[in-house]
């Protein structure tokens, strides 16, 4: 019994572990061709030889075309929208999912599911038919066009506002007898006590914004405003001789989000287990 | 609890109460207005009228004429079919596996921090960056090719081959989704009461047994729901086709999305495109409805 329990671990410890090496391939091979020339991973990859995933010549000539060629600029513009939506939007969705968590009022429950469900609609579905409304208002080639479509997340108001029910009514009912008005439970009573749902919620924002792909290129024409994934795809497209760029850009581009939710995994799990309660 | 204690107050603190909610609500519903609301009527509107793009003509109410000419095309229904394909195979093969990890790396296995995390760090990547990683990956001299010639197989021509575009696509939308949707699951897993497991192991249930009357009722939430924000996110999968095929080879991965954005802007009939986007819409809403109907079907655990 006990010596089958030994090999049943041992078994599933070696399908995780070769799982895991699975979907690491990819990245561990990105790696080793960013510091490597293209005409190096081709050659390591066919036929197949060991050092396909590791570079026989190091070399940062990849990086220093990405900088050359103005990556650089598209990804603070990936920052700075990423940055703006992070803050903005959270601050839009905390207040929405407390009035929908704490204020009582007539119709709570119809407005929630309102906001929710619209919010569970994938953006992509609706973006084509919005940036010609957005072209109607001179929108297009602006920062603001390509922040807006981010402040609203049906995922973040619902982590929050889950969140916010778990926080006793005591709470806000103590602050009411102190003379303390809605806005004053909220900013010095719930707030600070959110901080993990909050960094929950920013990520999800941050993470909508990182991918963005398909409304930038239907809201942005001027290469100055490129976010850096339409940058890489772009390269991607017109160089196609050149891997060793696009490998770089693309690794990249990962490594921020891959740094922040390596570092912040555990409130990542936190929020999203509330998505499958209902109350 | 709140409601009705709430209907007890004061009308004062009640007007109070309204006048603070509809200013904590107003950021959030204006942008549903103006995010959701309006670009969907605009879509039914453009579907149902005609017009010279460019023209200074107006154009024209045609009522149901788009549609018709829409509905009469072989090349949307072929859309359609590849679409289904893509998902009818794509979302199970995906939470299957996730639901399948999830399980494995919930139980007592040394280092398993480490794995979720390795099978979830290609969620970080963005789309556009795993789609050219793969688009280079499956090339006929890339390594996967590689891989299969080592083993004796032959190279396979992946994005390139009609027949085998949909399969590089899963492979492609699968290596960013079991570990995104294992996250969610896990999740799950952890809020389920360890007394339940325990409960079954004094029965004397097998792990089978325990995984399909415990685990899997007590899951349904959260399976739900990642089935369904599952399915619609790979319903409008764009990137991969945009960057790497333009829906060929033959039209096999001209996915609905990405056909409504070719109509829309390269073949420049908007209205032809807002006809395919409604038609889009009424499959993601249903998808939607479906999703909060399941949800809301108590059965006596609650």
């Amino acid at each position: 019994m006990r010596a089958r329990t030994v090999i049943g671990r041992t078994v599933l410890v070696i399908v995780a572990a070769a799982v895991s090496l699975l979907f690491l391939l990819p990245v561990l091979w990105l790696l080793a061709s960013t510091f490597r020339t293209a005409s190096e991973t081709f050659a390591s990859s066919s036929p197949l030889s060991w050092d396909v995933l590791w570079p026989r010549e190091f070399t940062l000539v990849n990086l220093e075309s990405a900088v050359n060629t103005g990556f650089m600029s598209a990804l603070s513009n990936s920052l700075v929208v990423a940055a703006v939506t992070v803050v903005l939007g959270l601050a839009v969705s905390a207040a929405a999912a407390f009035a929908l968590a704490v204020i009582p009022f007539r119709g709570r429950g119809a407005v929630f599911s309102i906001v929710v469900l619209s919010f569970l609609v994938p953006f992509e579905a609706i973006a084509i038919p919005l940036s010609r409304t957005f072209s109607d208002w001179s929108l297009t080639n602006t920062l603001i066009a390509l922040i807006l479509p981010g402040l609203g997340n049906g995922l973040a108001v619902f982590t929050l506002r889950q969140f916010f029910l778990g926080i006793p009514h005591s709470l806000s009912e103590a602050a009411h007898l102190d003379g303390a008005g809605w806005f004053r439970v909220f900013w010095s009573v719930y707030l600070p006590l959110t901080r993990p749902a909050l960094i929950g919620a920013g990520l999800i924002l941050f993470l909508f914004q990182w991918q963005a792909y398909l409304w930038p290129i239907l809201v942005t024409s001027r290469q100055e405003l490129d976010l850096a994934p339409v940058a890489i795809a772009k390269a991607f497209g017109a160089f196609t001789t050149d891997y060793g760029r696009v490998f770089a850009e693309t690794a990249i581009l990962a490594i921020i989000p891959a740094i922040v939710l390596l570092a912040l995994q555990r409130y990542f799990v936190t929020s999203v287990a509330s998505t499958g309660n209902k109350e | 609890m709140t409601i009705a204690s709430a209907t007890r107050r004061r009308p004062a603190r009640r007007q109070r109460d309204a006048v603070a909610a509809i200013a904590f609500l107003a950021p959030t519903v204006l942008l549903i207005l103006v995010l959701r609301v309006i670009p969907a009527i605009s879509a039914v509107g453009d579907s149902m009228r005609s017009g010279l793009p460019g023209s200074l003509v107006p154009p024209t109410f045609v009522g149901g004429e788009i549609f018709a000419r829409l509905f009469a095309k072989e090349s949307f229904w072929e859309s359609v079919r590849q679409t289904l394909i893509f998902n009818v195979l794509v979302n199970p093969i995906q939470i299957l596996l996730a639901l399948a990890l999830a399980v494995l790396l919930t139980r007592n296995l040394p280092a398993r921090g480490l794995w979720r995390t390795l099978i979830f760090l290609p969620a970080a990547v963005p789309l556009a960056g795993s789609t050219i990683v793969w688009g280079i990956a499956l090339r006929p001299d890339g390594p996967v090719n590689g891989v299969l010639t080592l083993f004796g197989l032959p190279a396979q021509p992946w994005f390139t081959s009609p027949n085998q575009v949909v399969v590089a696509m899963i492979v492609l939308a699968s290596w960013i989704g079991i570990g995104y949707w294992m996250m969610f699951l896990i999740a799950g897993l952890n809020d389920i009461p360890p007394v339940y497991f325990e409960a079954a192991r004094i029965d004397g249930a097998g792990p089978l047994r325990t995984f399909f009357s415990v685990t899997l009722p007590m899951l349904r939430r959260p399976l739900l729901f990642v089935l369904v924000a599952d399915t619609v996110a790979n319903f409008v999968l764009f990137a991969p086709v945009q960057i790497l095929t333009s829906g060929g080879p033959e039209k096999q991965s001209n996915f609905l999305m990405y056909d409504i954005f070719h109509k829309s802007y390269q073949l420049s009939d908007p209205y032809e495109a807002s006809a395919e986007l409604v038609v889009l819409l009424v499959i993601m809403i249903a998808i939607v409805a479906v999703q909060f109907r399941l949800l809301r079907t108590p059965e006596g655990e609650e």
